[in-house]
């Protein structure tokens, strides 16, 4: 999955706040210790980010500010999160040095590195005392991933198209007026769990009863739908392709800012919510293993998590953070239970175990 | 002459085809470079060199162009002696099983890039390669060797066996007559193929993506690796410079030994 | 002071070092083994894919476990069983072979007239051209050449532009099967130029003239005398459009609309989506096996094309 996200650039203000980060380098855990004590410095650690925008994010929200607080530069390395991946594996089977230090991940994907053991306990970092319950992964053992904000998989549309103002349910995917004209990850992720609302089906009967979804699915599939990602979406919208599609909010407020006509809604079937995080692999020497770790625990102090977070437009996993202005009660944008109550989310360990499966009926129905 | 006429008429209006086909993404990547707005459109939003500034001033894409360099060079250079002399061997001597070597030496090709990839990985990570520029140069170098072998050999029709006869026979040994007689006569095949092995090289972006990591990263990969959301004129800018890079360089090889070269065979 | 040795050139005495050299290295009685010692650097660059191939056809052998992520501890043929038996690897396989020969049948349809131009003409200018505009599009990768053409014959494109003016309402041109092959020939279309000329170049001038001044009109100077000709040229461009198609990636994903499919993009979905390399290197050796058996007929069918052209006088 490509990631996408707001183009401008972060704000003097959130400049300010980022290099404010380094005042609170104690709470950051990092100067805590003796100096003695702590390992060799590497001179540089690479962290696997997405590039563009997000990078900057994290560059202005973490990098940086763990750059003048340690000495240690951080490289980024803009390698697709799935296309890292069968590197990274190579490298830890083959008993070399993984290429990454820290790879910013989704949790779906970085869920699988965690199954397989080869991504590092995180339990003992000191800054996870101060975040939310959306930090720990769900059903896996201590923090081989540490969650570290959450997004949600919105309706976006174009307003000309819906002059009687938004679309209110998933149903208008098979508005004849639509056919051709409608957007998807070429994955189906981010679709399965509202079709299975939108064909009838029960959220419980996942994944043991998906028939709703895939019902649901094969009526779109007659709607001739475009499948792509995240650059796709946005091209198909600039270019007048498409009306509607399913995609990460962060994706189509770029699009946005970058002067599309663009908006989105989270339908009455509910939307998918998930989450990206940060995890460390195996294989590392000791002092950067402990360098590493050190990066995780800063980009999980409040400092950190605010300009890097409002640099995606996503809510971050410490309590009291400010959204940013343009968001404020969106959809996408869930900060009270009654937000998140609208949002359907299912266990990375169910999606993972369950994937291959699901991508193979997905595309059975779209390749036909 | 009618018959004539029919004749251009029909090759004439197929080969304008081709080049307007041929050229077209090229013209519109061209103008997109030049857009002052921050998407990609043809034609283009205003005027501004903003996104060649951009580039310009991008240290990590000029260190990822010099290592393109590097890969493209090693390629050319490993490719040049191993596919002239296979493609001399194919052409000049009756060989067994020449349908097995054949298909064998066609495996680069058959094999998709993506295996290829992750079939490279493995071996150079076992190898412990990994992790430095020249092996990605090899890897372009075996997913393309195909191109450099029949370049070379289709070019041996001017070879003739009788002037290789002639030259042993007046008594001149084996070294000098492959350096004064063989490789001059398919030249043309060596260069032609070894400029294709350069080319492909410094676009290779598929396999170089798993055997590069973030201190090692070629420019395609780069280029890949930051398209996000929207694709950037910064993209179109780099594709430009690239092309003018080629231009330039096509100008030079015309100056020094004439683009005519690739056409020759005698 | 050295008046015997500095009556040579230096190109002499180095080359009877290096004659002596070679003689060292490779005495005559090995002159048999020479053409296995040309070959053998090249074979020595494919054995490293080779064995690659191997560990593929090992982890093709294992089946993926979803609750550890880990390849089975015992070989299995359940990957191979999988593909056989579902009918989306089938109608993947299919559209890519199909895609293949149409896509060469046409790159040598448009690449003949083109080669043979730029062979042929009087002008020079014409054929630097023609050259020129051949080697440039190399210059711009798949990716980006792909995007190129969504900005052309997209909704609001170029094309429908144009159509637009004659009163035609936006038509769909991107995102269909045709769409696919459109790209892929373009692609592929160098190429094809590249192999072809070489053999075009070998046809003398005076045998077109000799048809012509028998009485046989061009068509006939065409098919009876020139193709027959230019048979290695086509049948080595054939062969690398067949083969560099058929394993493609890029035109497919940003061309096709995620509906078009070809085998290696099924590769790429499972070694890099659903994390199955067991399932990815299984579909990646049954086209490396459909590839070669392709190409294998071809040459058994054909002969050898370009690679034999030195023999066959």
């Amino acid at each position: 999955m490509t990631k996408s996200l707001p183009f401008a650039p972060l704000s003097r203000r959130h400049f300010l706040v980022g290099t404010a980060a380094l005042g609170g380098l104690a709470a950051a855990g990092i100067s805590t210790r003796v100096f003695a004590e702590e390992p060799a410095k590497p001179a540089e650690i690479i962290v696997r980010a997405w590039g563009g925008s997000w990078m900057d994010a994290l560059k202005a929200g973490v990098s940086d500010p763990f750059t003048a607080a340690t000495g240690i530069a951080v490289r980024h390395d803009l390698t697709e999160d799935n296309e890292i991946q069968p590197k990274l594996w190579a490298a830890i089977d083959q008993g070399r040095v993984p290429p990454i230090h820290v790879n910013w991940d989704t949790t779906t994907n970085a869920t699988k590195s965690a199954l397989k053991g080869y991504a590092v306990d995180l339990s003992d970092l000191s800054n996870l005392a101060g975040t939310l319950d959306t930090s720990k992964p769900v059903g896996l053992d201590g923090y081989p991933i540490v969650n570290t904000y959450g997004y949600v998989y919105v309706l976006a549309y174009r307003p000309s198209a819906f002059p009687d103002g938004a679309p209110t349910s998933l149903q208008v995917l098979l508005d004849p007026k639509f056919k051709g004209r409608i957007g998807l990850y070429n994955d189906g992720i981010g679709f399965h769990f509202p079709a299975q609302v939108a064909g009838g089906g029960k959220l419980e009967d996942i994944p043991a009863n998906m028939q709703p979804a895939w019902d649901f699915i094969t009526k779109v599939k007659a709607q001739a739908p475009l499948l792509g990602e995240d650059p796709d979406f946005t091209t198909w919208f600039q270019n007048g392709e498409i009306d509607l599609a399913v995609t990460i909010s962060t994706n189509a407020r770029e699009a946005k800012k970058n002067g599309i006509d663009i908006a989105w809604t989270v339908p009455e079937e509910g939307a998918t919510y998930d989450t990206d995080g940060l995890w460390v692999p195996k294989g590392l020497p000791e002092n950067e293993l402990y360098w590493a770790k050190a990066y995780v625990n800063f980009a999980l102090s409040k400092d950190a998590q605010q300009v890097w977070c409002d640099g995606l437009g996503l809510p971050g996993v410490v309590a009291g953070l400010t959204p940013p202005a343009d968001l404020v009660g969106d959809p996408s944008y869930p900060t009270k239970p009654e937000d998140l109550a609208k949002l359907i989310r299912i266990a990375p360990q169910v999606q993972v175990e369950h994937e291959s499966e699901w991508f193979g009926k997905f595309k059975e129905i779209m390749q036909g | 002459m009618p018959d004539a006429l029919a004749k251009r008429l029909i090759f004439g209006t197929l080969v304008l085809l081709v080049v307007i086909v041929l050229s077209l993404p090229t013209i519109v990547v061209l103008g997109a470079s030049f857009t002052a707005g921050n998407i990609i459109a043809f034609p283009p939003e205003g005027f501004s060199l903003k996104w060649y500034e951009k580039i310009a001033l991008a240290a990590d894409l000029r260190n990822a162009f010099g290592r393109s360099l590097l890969v493209a060079l090693v390629c050319t250079l490993i490719a040049l002696p191993a596919g002239t002399l296979a493609g001399l061997a194919f052409a000049k001597y009756r060989l067994r099983f020449t349908t097995v070597l054949q298909t064998y030496l066609l495996l680069p090709f058959t094999v998709p890039l993506i295996g290829s990839g992750i079939a490279l990985m493995l071996v150079f990570g076992q190898m412990r390669l990994l992790g430095q520029v020249w092996p990605v140069g090899l890897a372009a170098c075996i997913i393309n060797l195909p191109f450099m072998i029949w370049a070379v050999s289709s070019s041996a029709l001017g070879l003739d066996p009788d002037l290789e006869w002639a030259a042993q026979s007046c008594g001149a040994p084996p070294v000098s007559t492959f350096l004064y007689v063989t490789l001059p006569a398919v030249m043309p095949g060596v260069i032609s193929g070894g400029l294709l092995m350069f080319i492909l090289a410094l676009n290779e972006f598929l396999v170089s993506l798993l055997l590069t990591d973030a201190r090692t990263v070629t420019l395609p990969v780069q280029i890949y690796n930051s398209i996000r959301s929207i694709i950037t004129p910064d993209l179109a800018a780099v594709s430009v410079v690239f092309i003018a890079a080629a231009a330039f360089f096509v100008f030079v090889l015309d100056r020094l030994v004439g683009l005519d070269i690739f056409l020759k065979s005698k | 002071m050295r008046p015997t040795t500095s009556r040579y050139p230096l190109i002499w005495r180095v080359l009877d070092g290096l004659e002596a050299a070679a003689a060292r290295l490779w005495p005559r009685r090995f002159t048999r083994a020479t053409p296995v010692l040309m070959l053998a650097p090249s074979l020595l660059l494919v054995l490293l894919l080779v064995i690659g191939l191997v560990e593929l056809g090992d982890s093709s052998l294992r089946e993926l476990d979803t609750s550890t992520f880990r390849l089975s501890a015992t070989w299995t043929g359940a990957n191979y069983l999988k593909i056989a038996t579902s009918g989306l690897y089938w109608t993947v396989i299919w559209k890519s072979l199909f895609g293949a020969l149409v896509v060469t049948a046409l790159s040598l349809i448009l690449a003949f007239p083109y080669a043979y131009m730029m062979v042929r003409t009087r002008s020079g200018l014409l054929r630097k051209l023609l050259l020129v505009a051949l080697f440039l599009p190399f210059f711009i990768g798949q990716v980006v050449r792909a995007y190129g053409w969504l900005i052309i014959l997209g909704n609001q494109g170029v094309v429908n532009d144009l159509l637009g003016l004659v009163g035609v309402a936006p038509v769909r041109l991107l995102y269909n099967y045709p769409a696919v092959l459109f790209g892929l020939v373009q692609y592929m279309l160098p190429f094809a130029v590249l192999m072809l000329a070489p053999a075009l170049t070998a046809i003398p001038a005076e045998l077109e003239a000799a048809a012509a001044s028998l009485g046989a009109n061009w068509v006939k100077t065409l098919t009876r005398v020139v193709l027959p000709l230019a048979r290695p040229g086509l049948i080595g461009a054939g062969l690398v459009v067949l083969t560099l198609t058929l394993t493609d990636f890029a035109m497919p994903a940003i061309l096709g609309g995620g509906s078009q499919d070809f085998i290696a993009n099924a590769i790429y979905d499972q070694f890099f989506r659903t994390s199955d390399q067991g399932l990815g290197s299984a579909l990646a050796l049954v086209l490396v096996a459909i590839g070669s058996l392709l190409v294998g007929a071809v040459f058994t069918l054909f002969g050898a094309g370009t690679l034999a052209m030195g023999r066959q006088r």
